[in-house]
């Protein structure tokens, strides 16, 4: 395809027997952020391993800007790593850490001492050249493996869960940095991690693997507002799922799905269905509104339900609400603190409540057999 | 309670160091200040340094000197074996098993491990014999008693006294590291030179320490094996006390052998731990200076 700098062709991967990558294909454009996201053991080391070059393909092509790069070993590859542990040099400075790959260019001192020196700004640690790495904290140790990777100027820059080992407080913060720096230096990072925070926030586009397989790519708006399998929806962020049967196909864009426990429920419509399929629909828990009284003038566009509430979970910004529709039914339901309306009264534990959402929120993960 | 008992646990250790160390070297060093008896040999209990000036003497310089090559050589060997063969045993899913095939020449008697090697490169031995048999030669390969039969057999007698230490290091190295360094540009060997070496020197230095002295102080094989152009230190001193029994001057060499080892000894460490504590005892007074600045 035109216009992307790194392109993956049916990569296959087998260790012994097993099947790590199952023919893996993804076009990642120039200057972008691109993740690679999935549950733990999925395969994303490895395609990054196989794309730096410390691995080979069992079978498909590695393309940069054209060139086929699996013949190429890793140390001639215009691409760069940072590794989950830093894999920092303990014997060399800071300095002669991020100098490393200058020395192995043989450039003059000089030059060398500009550039390092340039380096360490971009990554905000201007004074701390002459520590050892062990006497860094964990941040610093991150930024130095960023500035060192960098001053290479590799057209990719290749990051394995970078962020894994820091606490949660400085993960959003370093997270924020590498967004600015890709910003500045505009080249392209390929970012795996198993996080979908960290992938939702600051990629351009995301690749969902699972089982050594891509399930879906898109923007993180697209994946997580319209996932196309029940794994993503499940993976990325957390959501109500539902089973019933198509009774209706009301227009181009709306279905009427008879549920269980439920009755009849409208849905977005976006494939092929016909009346009588058995189909899995997911809505998030943070698309429906819940309260005591249902608000008068409500949009036919709305599905209305009642329950009782089951459980509820403060969480500071937001209450989680575990609302019973019947024996096997219960909807998860997301409520920020906001009032709605002036007079709105608490929602407590047992109280009869009222939940509804636009159709349009509703879709149709998978459609089965009847 | 510690304080209480720590006498205790050190006594044993004191009488070890007192029975088997203090007290041979002592008893050495007495010796080589007496006077040797003549005609028969031993000592007659008076001072003299006769033993001392004796040593000042071109032949014993010279076995001194071929002494220290033939360390110096077989270290070396041993070293550059070693460091490959610790390396894959480190990085092999089947560690314990090289392990105990390092450990298993162990198990059996020295002395009857170099009668082995005889039975192999003697003129009449296996590998004569198989040289002979495929007709690669007419008559035989001068193996055995020479300084290479000698370097061949204290490098095969003390290898393991190199590996052990050097994959202990290796093991404990952080393998991603050469990742790394391939990942920035370094090619296989540029990884190994500059990030495993420096990082594996603390193992370098017992295995050379370990493989050195032993090599120094050697003295069956040459005797054994050797012949005149590869006499030893060690044969010289087994010489003035069995067959000469000049014992005042076989001790005087001991004590000089074991004081220029020790020096040696100490001067390497010393050597080797200001090139790998260098940096960080920098970085330490950059720290500190940098603690008195933010305390002013
Ligand atoms: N060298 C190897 N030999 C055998 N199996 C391997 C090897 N490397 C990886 N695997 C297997 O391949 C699968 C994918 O591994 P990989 O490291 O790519 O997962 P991952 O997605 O990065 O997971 P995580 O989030 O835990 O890092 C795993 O099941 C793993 O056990
Ligand atoms: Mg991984």
């Amino acid at each position: 395809m035109k216009g992307s700098l790194v392109t993956i062709k049916n990569v296959e991967k087998s260790f012994g027997g097993f099947r790590a990558l199952k023919g893996v294909s993804l076009e990642i454009k120039k200057g972008e952020f691109y993740s690679l996201l999935g549950p733990s053991g999925c395969g994303k080391t490895t395609l990054l391993r196989i794309i730096a070059g410390f691995e080979e393909p069992s079978a498909g092509a590695v393309l940069l800007d054209g060139r086929d790069m699996v013949p190429i070993p890793a140390n001639r590859r215009p691409v760069n790593t940072i590794f989950q542990t830093y894999a920092l040099f303990p014997h060399l400075t800071v300095f002669e850490n991020v100098a490393f790959p200058l020395r192995l260019k043989k450039l003059p001192n000089a030059t060398v001492k500009d550039k390092v020196q340039q380096f360490l700004e971009l990554v905000k640690l201007p004074n701390e050249g002459k520590k050892l790495p062990a006497q860094l904290s964990g941040g610093q140790k991150q930024r130095v493996a960023i500035a060192r990777a960098l001053i290479n100027e590799p057209s990719v820059l290749l990051l394995d869960e970078p962020l894994s080992a820091l606490d949660a407080k400085l993960r959003q913060h370093m997270l924020i940095e590498l967004d600015t720096i890709h910003d500045k230096i505009g080249i392209t990072f390929i970012y795996v991690t198993h996080d979908q925070q960290e992938a939702l926030s600051v990629s351009d586009r995301v690749a969902v693997m699972n089982e050594g397989e891509i399930v879906q790519i898109g923007t993180p708006f697209e994946i997580y507002e319209s996932p196309t399998s029940p794994f993503v929806a499940h993976f990325i962020g957390e959501t109500n799922y539902i089973i019933g049967a198509v009774t209706r196909l009301i227009d181009e864009v709306r279905v009427e799905i008879e549920f269980p426990e439920i009755g009849a429920v409208v849905a977005y419509r976006d494939k092929p269905l016909s009346v009588g399929d058995s189909v899995k629909m997911t809505i998030r828990p943070e698309k429906i509104r819940i309260s005591t009284e249902l608000p008068e003038g409500l949009s036919e566009k709305f599905n209305v339900l009642s329950g009782n509430v089951d459980e509820v979970i403060y969480s500071g910004f937001q209450s989680k609400f575990f609302v019973r529709m019947g024996e096997r039914t219960m909807f998860r339901v997301f409520k920020q603190h906001v009032r709605y309306f002036m007079d709105e009264k608490a929602i407590n534990w047992k109280d009869q409540v009222y939940i509804w959402w636009h159709y349009n929120d509703s879709f149709i993960v998978e459609v089965g057999e009847t | 309670m510690r304080k209480k008992y720590g006498p205790l646990y050190v006594t044993p250790l004191t009488v070890w160091l007192a029975a088997f160390f203090v007290i041979p070297i002592s008893i050495i060093v007495y010796y080589s200040f007496l006077t040797k008896r003549p005609a028969t040999g031993g000592v007659i209990h008076q001072f003299s340094l006769e033993a001392y000036t004796a040593l000042i003497n071109p032949l014993i310089f010279r076995i001194a000197l071929n002494t220290f090559w033939v360390a110096c050589v077989s270290t070396v060997i041993m070293i550059a074996l070693a460091i490959p063969t610790a390396y894959y045993m480190a990085r092999s899913k089947y560690k314990n098993f090289f392990l105990l095939l390092v450990i298993i020449p162990f198990l059996t008697n020295f002395l009857i491990r170099i009668y082995a090697w005889m039975a192999i490169l003697g003129n009449n031995g296996i590998l004569n014999n198989a040289l002979a048999s495929i007709g690669l030669i007419d008559s035989h390969i001068q193996f055995l008693y020479n300084v290479n039969a000698v370097i061949l057999l204290t490098v095969y007698t003390y290898l393991p006294f190199a590996i052990l230490p050097l994959y202990s290091t290796i093991e404990k190295f952080d393998f991603s590291l050469l990742e790394a360094a391939r990942d920035l540009g370094a090619t296989k060997l540029t990884a190994m030179l500059r990030i495993l070496f420096p990082n594996i020197r603390a193992g370098i230095t017992t295995a050379v320490l370990f493989t050195f002295i032993p090599a120094f102080g050697n003295y069956a094989i040459p005797q054994i094996i050797g012949d005149a152009g590869s006499y030893m230190l060690g044969n010289v001193i087994a010489r003035e006390l069995t067959v000469t029994r000049n014992w005042p001057l076989a001790s005087s060499l001991s004590v000089v052998l074991t004081t220029l080892t020790t020096l040696g000894v100490l001067l390497f460490m010393r050597f080797n731990r200001s090139a790998t504590e260098g940096a960080a005892a920098m970085a330490a007074a950059a720290k500190r200076r940098q603690g008195m600045r933010a305390a002013i």
